[in-house]
């Protein structure tokens, strides 16, 4: 023993991860452990008693009680306790009474100060007897409980048998709390910590069980018992045999295939695959500690890495070897917090039974206290208490996340797979199904439409017409059409096409513009009973061909200029205005041709994986049954009043088509409008003549910022890719109230929609709008690989089925049968597989979680990314290729940007991290290394001595101080003046200097009889244009000027110093990072060498100052000995009041009010403007937030500056005087195609891109194109193409190839590179510069390695040499030699 | 080597008293040693004959008795 004062025993490792759960959760009886005896017998109340007496006084867990003292938990061992066991006869009760009492008992909260156990015998209804034994698990655990009930039977029968001999009490848990602290020390056993450390280090996340976002904030559970019974367990205890499968004992072996169940069953329903299951060990580690009653278990996690590949075998043989490494490592006090905390779930196997007492048959049950840790999101503990040979399976389901309906369904997934399992070891773990046959029933649409009542689209519309032939059908500019017009000319088109023999069975190409002429020969391919094929008008001229080839279409309708662009088919083209007067000779009679419901109404373009687009065959039932829902679903009362604007060749378009025509509505025509970027959306919002609009999230997007409040639109149906909700709730805002916002959702396949959501902003506050239930006849079942239906909330693949489906593909019966399988669900019925991947939420609708393949949507068009690479392959010089979808990197939308309780950075900051209190990383790093960091700081007397050190070198001037007119550099001046120094003031006229700013100048200068000189270059706006482009703000530009043009003043009148005005904030920003106070010895004057070095570095920066600007003087060292720079509030630490009342008394300094901001200068705001709207956030936000670290400047002022209206006319006009190209909206907001390549050689883009518009529509085309040395893999062999969509913008614009990382250093190199850096991705050969590596980041990546490889390297390395390989070689270089010498 | 072993799996590991331990005596299945217990021996072996056993081998078949652990041993250090 240690000289401890037994009074004051420390706790365990274990006790202390429970005393501190209860300590969070005090109200709760989380650690009750309640077990009730049932004893089949004639039980002494009295000799119970006392043989509960003498036990009570031999073991001194029973009689240990803790305490608090300053915060720390301690334990003490009373000699005497006055508790006993209570007797209690509830022999008139009804058995469930009795069970009511036992469960409320064991609830009762046990005082651990006082008395660590509750024991009762209860005499019960049918003369049994039954122990309740509720002890605080901070003294016991299963095995403890086992010699408290033994030696109570014991005890008892020796008082009953009069033979009762003395019990030896059982050895001291003290003596493991002193043995697991010398063990904890014990150097020899880092190795253990080690193990463990790696071990959780994969684990990054939870699972979210069931989909169930998890707060881990509730303790509340629930047990559900399951009952394995004897069939069962005798065939698991048979498995177990199997040479292949047994370990070291029967009962290792059962633990290691429920572990391996657990993981299977935690993989299918959540879909993560790394997983790890916390597993109590005994931890009774020598023969002493086996008898010792005591609190001795930890738990420590099992971990698996769920594969593609497995079966149940695979993971149980992997398990295996997991469990003897688990058991390996699990030693006394190993299991810290950070271990608790890698594991959600708990797999408790308790192989110890307690089978009768003083002879008499024992039945036992493990009451909950209906609370878990809340960590816990289930436990499942494996149980035989009665060691029947009946296994039982307890699940305690934490509430946070099951609920009652959940908790109903969840044990017999479980169990599923259990006799999955029993049923054939060897089969894949995806294989089995989970749900149960009544869980499947309930999982269909409700909505049903009478399919007798099938009416043919024509039918429909020529009954619209008969019945309202004057009303407007169709406008276009000025032009208006009734119905009765468009009817005549579409029977005079049909009555033509008749001739050329269109009939049933053939169909007519449309490829055409947005026009009348489009409609009307649409209807008139419908009326002539033929099938129609819409073409839009920027399809290249080569996928024109291969659809009019594929399609095997009769006849083509187009017009004169479009018809240019189609190249030699062998299908007969009709111009509709070479023809339009024979046509108008026709008759203008209908046709009357009968139509069926299976007869192909369209067929539909999309993107194909093979390099050509394939064709989509609609029947007249599929379209039939979306638009008579449509029209039930959609109507308000009104006509619908539809703009056609959006790609015929779009099956979204559709509605937009005919759910007016079909209704008495009216359509709107937008043509195309010819080169350039379609803004047909602008012209309809600003008609305002429609009341319904159909359209994608990315038209939505360019509705940003517009006043829409007057539109008449009310009814919007958004479709074509995911919807985010943030976007909805904006487009309500924009539009107001009265707008009913649909969220369509409907693959080609399935006949424009088939699952739609109305847009609750109430409801919908997930990322993504739901897609919402099936429409009428139509049929959703979210699958998982093996096709079996997943439980609800659960991700797998959506399925569809119902009359809406395709008949297939044009000409591709494999593909068509590929897609389009078998109905498990539907006898005799398909189900078409969307490649979309999904789940149920907890309302019931379904949402789209992307793609289970790679296809993409690029402002609504459907692209497969191997219809480009299978084109791009096709260029002699490509060998392979592959194409990524980048979004934008602004990640974070407006409204949810929260700032930092602290200093105000918003969270749209890049990288920022903000703890659980909302302070951001960087303030609780600056905690760190704050006063570190005041070393830096000097006193005015110190400044004073500098600047007259070098008196007598220049008759005329101690110094050159820069005077910007602002309050700093005013303030600084006259303090100069004040210590009676000699100054020259600089001010540079960047030609943005407000009037009256100017006016402080003249008159400041004026008043402190100081010289004074302006300084000026004609080269401004290219500077500013260029620090727009380089750092998306005006100052960075501004600054470099005025430190190159005051460094050549100073030279050339000899003036030994310049003084400027940063704050200190502006020093944390630009120079003073933490890595610089990482060695906490370092002397003041290596930083500031090293902020000399990086001053030198930042004037070799590449931009316009540079080379515009006479920088020769900076090539030479010396200048920077003969001009040296002092920052003035290095020295000076004034506060702004103090500053502000000096300044009004000595030279009645006002604040400019010309420029509408705190600022003196005009151009500022438009550095503001675009930063903003490149990035998301005020250039402005992270200096000022180190002002507020500072505590130069308040929180609430910072977030005012930053969230300043800026006048955008004003803004306009700068960018246009100085001749700036603003990037627009679309450019900076927009996903983009990105092509990656290998091949001989890079090859240019612009040829690469004129190649493919010959192959591929223009939105098909990618923006970038990369060529690179080879592709990145993924562990399976595929194209990594995670890594690909890594690279950001900079990367892409590079012209070095990506090549990875390989390599210790490299990769090291790379993992600093990307956090200064704030990269996702580096290639090797990427210039450092290039990657936007300043001065700043030379320091801080520099220190970086230094501090990881103990070296110096000096800072201009990473200059020399600017990419990882070249700095990693020197690096290896260097370590090479230092190894020989 | 084998006294060494069977004095340290009574003293040590043994959940009963023993008094005898035969070369033949089947450790696991007679309930002499749990897999904790076994656990422990490997991680005595490991130190004590200086060879690492990793979680591959640690089979039934390796250390059944005394005899498999003997064979299983110069095995291992024939490999090093």
């Amino acid at each position: 023993m240690d000289n401890t004062d037994s009074n004051h025993i420390e706790l365990s490792q274990g006790q202390m991860s429970l005393w501190t759960g209860q300590k969070l959760n005090p109200d709760v009886p989380l650690h009750n452990t309640a077990y009730s005896f049932e004893i089949d017998g004639e039980i002494d109340p009295e000799v119970f008693k006392e043989a509960f007496r003498q036990v009570v006084s031999k073991i001194d867990a029973l009689r240990t009680v803790f305490f608090e003292k300053e915060g720390i938990p301690y334990q003490t061992v009373l000699s005497k306790i006055s508790n006993g066991l209570e007797f209690i006869d509830l022999a008139m009760e009804s058995d469930a009474g009795v069970k009511a009492y036992l469960q409320e008992r064991s609830l009762k909260e046990i005082d651990i100060s006082k008395c660590i156990f509750d024991s009762i015998l209860v005499k019960s209804p049918v003369r049994k007897y039954i122990w309740l034994l509720n002890i605080h698990h901070l003294v016991i655990d299963v095995v403890s409980l086992k010699t408290i009930f033994e030696s109570t039977s014991k005890c008892y029968t020796g008082i009953i048998e009069n033979n009762l001999e003395e019990i030896e009490p059982t050895p001291l848990f003290t003596e493991y709390v002193h043995f697991e602290k010398v063990f904890q020390k014990n150097p020899k056993n880092e190795n253990i910590k080690n193990y463990w450390a790696e071990r959780i280090k994969t684990i990054k996340k939870q699972p979210e069980l069931y989909g169930v976002y998890n707060k881990f904030d509730k303790t509340k559970s629930t047990r559900v018992f399951l009952e394995l019974g004897f069939e069962r367990s005798q065939r698991l205890r048979e498995i177990a045999q199997n040479p292949a499968i047994r370990s070291w004992t029967p009962h290792l072996t059962l633990f290691n295939i429920f572990s391996s169940l657990l993981f299977v069953y935690l993989y299918r329903v959540s879909g993560q695959r790394t997983l790890s299951i916390g597993a109590p060990n005994h931890n009774r580690a020598t023969k002493q500690f086996q008898k010792t009653v005591g609190c001795f278990i930890q738990i420590f996690p099992l971990v698996s890495e769920i594969l593609e590949s497995d079966t149940f075998n695979s993971v149980l043989q992997r398990v295996k070897l997991e469990t003897n490494n688990y058991l390996k490592y699990a030693k006394p006090g190993m299991a810290t917090s950070e271990i608790n905390r890698s594991f959600s779930t708990i797999l408790n196997y308790i192989h110890t039974g307690f089978p009768d007492f003083c002879g008499f048959p024992t039945k036992t049950e493990w009451i909950p206290s209906e609370h878990i840790d809340v960590t816990h999101q289930m436990r499942c503990h494996i149980v035989d208490f009665d060691a029947t040979g009946e296994i039982e399976v307890l699940f305690d389901y934490n509430r946070a996340i099951f609920d009652e309906d959940l908790i109903s369904r969840a044990p017999h997934h479980f169990l599923n797979l259990v006799d999955a399992f029993l049923g054939n070891i060897y089969q894949p773990i995806d294989r089995p199904e989970l749900l149960s046959d009544s869980e499947k029933l309930n999982t269909n649409s409700e909505g049903k439409t009478d399919l007798d009542a099938f009416i043919s689209l024509i039918d429909q519309f020529n009954k619209i017409q008969n019945s309202n032939p004057n009303d407007i059908a169709l406008r276009h500019k000025k032009e208006i059409y009734t119905y009765a017009d468009i009817n005549e000319r579409a029977n005079q088109l049909a009555s033509f096409l008749v001739t050329k023999g269109i009939g049933k069975g053939t169909s007519v190409a449309l490829y055409l513009e947005r026009s009348p002429e489009y409609i009307i020969g649409v209807l008139a391919i419908l009326k002539s009973g033929g099938t129609f094929i819409p073409i839009p008008s920027d399809q290249p001229s080569q996928r024109v061909a291969f659809i009019l080839e594929d399609s095997g279409c009769a006849l083509l309708l187009t017009d004169t200029q479009l018809k240019n662009n189609i190249k030699s088919v062998d299908i007969e083209t009709i111009d509709l205005n070479l023809l339009s007067e024979s046509i108008k000779n026709q008759s203008g009679i209908d046709t009357k041709i009968v139509i069926g419901p299976s007869d192909i109404a369209y067929v539909i373009y999309t993107s194909g994986s093979t390099g050509n687009p394939k064709g989509v065959l609609i029947s007249q039932c599929a379209i039939f049954n979306y638009l008579n829902w449509a029209k039930k679903a959609y109507t308000t009362g009104d006509k619908f009043i539809f703009p056609l604007f959006t790609s015929i060749g779009f099956d979204l378009t559709i509605t937009s088509t005919f759910l007016p025509l079909l209704t008495g509505g009216e359509v709107i025509i937008y043509k195309e409008s010819g080169q350039g970027p379609d803004i047909s959306l602008m012209e309809v919002l600003a008609d305002n003549k429609v009341n319904s609009i159909k359209l994608t999230p990315s038209h939505l997007a360019l509705l940003q910022g517009t006043d829409l409040s007057h539109s008449k639109i009310n009814t919007m149906i958004v479709g074509g890719e995911d919807f985010k909700a943030n976007l909805a709730a904006n487009t309500q805002k924009t539009f107001g109230k009265g707008l009913k916002i649909y969220n369509e959702y409907g693959p080609t396949e399935a006949t424009v929609g088939c699952i739609v959501a109305q847009f609750d902003s109430n409801k919908h506050k997930d990322v993504s709008v739901p897609i919402g239930t099936p429409i009428d006849n139509m049929h959703a079942y979210i699958l998982d690989s093996y096709k079996n239906l997943v439980p609800k909330g659960v991700i797998g693949e959506l399925y569809l089925g119902g009359t809406g489906l395709a008949e297939g593909y044009a000409n591709l019966p494999s593909l068509t049968e590929d897609k389009f399988i078998k109905n498990p669900f539907l006898k005799g019925t398909k189900v078409y597989r969307t490649g979309d991947l999904a789940r149920e939420n907890s309302y019931g609708e379904l949402e789209y979680l992307g793609r289970a393949d790679d296809q993409v949507k690029l402002r609504g068009f459907r692209i497969e990314p191997s219809d480009i690479e299978a084109n791009m392959l096709g260029h002699e010089e490509i060998t392979n290729a592959a194409v990524v979808l980048i979004e934008n990197e602004k990640s974070v939308s407006e409204n949810e940007v929260i700032n930092c309780t602290e200093c105000g950075l918003p969270s749209n900051y890049p990288n920022t991290d903000f703890d659980e209190n909302g302070v951001c990383h960087l303030c609780n790093a600056f905690k760190g290394y704050k006063d570190e960091a005041q070393r830096y700081f000097k006193t005015t007397d110190e400044l004073r001595d500098i600047l007259i050190s070098k008196r007598g070198k220049n008759p005329n001037y101690d110094c050159l101080s820069l005077l910007s007119g602002g309050k700093d550099s005013t303030y600084i001046l006259a303090q100069l003046i004040g210590m009676g120094l000699k100054v020259l003031a600089f001010t540079l006229d960047n030609g943005y200097i407000s009037d009256q700013a100017k006016g402080n100048i003249d008159k400041i200068v004026q008043k402190l009889g100081v010289d004074h000189i302006y300084g000026t270059t004609e080269y401004m706006n290219k500077i500013f244009v260029d620090s727009l482009n380089r750092h998306q703000n005006v100052c960075n530009g501004c600054f470099k000027t005025i430190y190159t043009l005051s460094t050549q003043i100073a030279l050339d009148k000899q003036i030994p110093f310049v003084v400027t005005g940063l704050s200190r904030g502006q020093f944390f920003e630009t120079r003073l990072t933490e890595e610089l106070f990482w060695d906490k010895n370092v002397d003041v004057s290596t930083i500031d060498k090293t902020i000399l070095e990086a001053r030198k570095l930042y004037h070799q920066e590449e931009d316009a100052v540079k080379n515009l600007l006479d920088v020769s003087m900076f090539n030479t060292d010396e200048t920077f000995e003969k001009v040296q720079f002092i920052d003035f509030y290095r020295y000076s630490d004034v506060k702004l009041e103090e500053m502000l009342t000096y300044l009004k008394e000595k030279v009645d300094w006002v604040r400019p009010t010309d420029t509408g901001r705190s600022t003196n200068c005009l151009i500022n705001q438009v550095g503001i403007y675009v930063h903003k709207k490149q990035k998301g956030y005020s250039n402005y936000s992270f200096p000022y937030s180190w002002d507020v670290r500072m505590g130069h400047k308040t929180r609430k002022e910072t977030l005012e500056e930053i969230n300043e209206v800026i006048d955008e006319k004003e803004v306009k006009r700068i960018i246009n005087e100085i001749g700036y190209q603003e990037i627009g909206e679309d450019e900076s907001n927009q996903k983009r195609l990105v092509a990656y390549y290998t091949g001989k050689k890079r090859l240019a883009s612009k040829e690469l891109s004129e190649y493919l518009k010959k192959e591929l529509p223009e939105y098909m085309v990618p923006t970038f194109f990369k060529f690179i040395d080879e592709m990145p893999l993924t562990k399976n062999g595929k194209i990594d193409k995670s890594a690909l969509r890594a690279l950001n913008s900079s990367q892409l614009d590079m012209d070095t190839p990506f090549v990875a990382p390989n390599g210790e250093i490299e990769e090291l190199l790379a993992a600093i590179w990307k956090e200064v850096l704030r990269l996702k991705q580096v290639g090797v050969h990427d210039d450092f510069i290039a990657l936007g590596g300043h001065s700043l980041a030379a320091i801080r990546v520099t220190a970086r390695i230094n501090e990881e490889i103990e070296m110096n390297f000096p800072l201009n390395k990473i200059f020399d040499l600017p990419t990882i390989a070249e700095y990693a070689k020197y690096i290896e270089d260097t370590l090479v030699e230092l190894l020989k010498e | 080597m084998i006294a060494k072993i069977a004095n340290y799996i009574k003293q040590e590991i043994a959940n009963e008293p023993l008094d005898n331990l035969g070369e033949q005596e089947d450790l696991l299945g007679s309930g002499i040693i749990d897999s904790m217990g076994m656990i422990r021996l490997i991680s005595y072996l490991e130190q004590e004959f200086q060879v690492t056993i990793p979680a591959e081998d640690m089979v039934v078949e390796n250390f059944m008795t005394l005899a498999h652990i003997l064979e299983f041993l110069s095995k291992k250090k024939g490999e090093q």
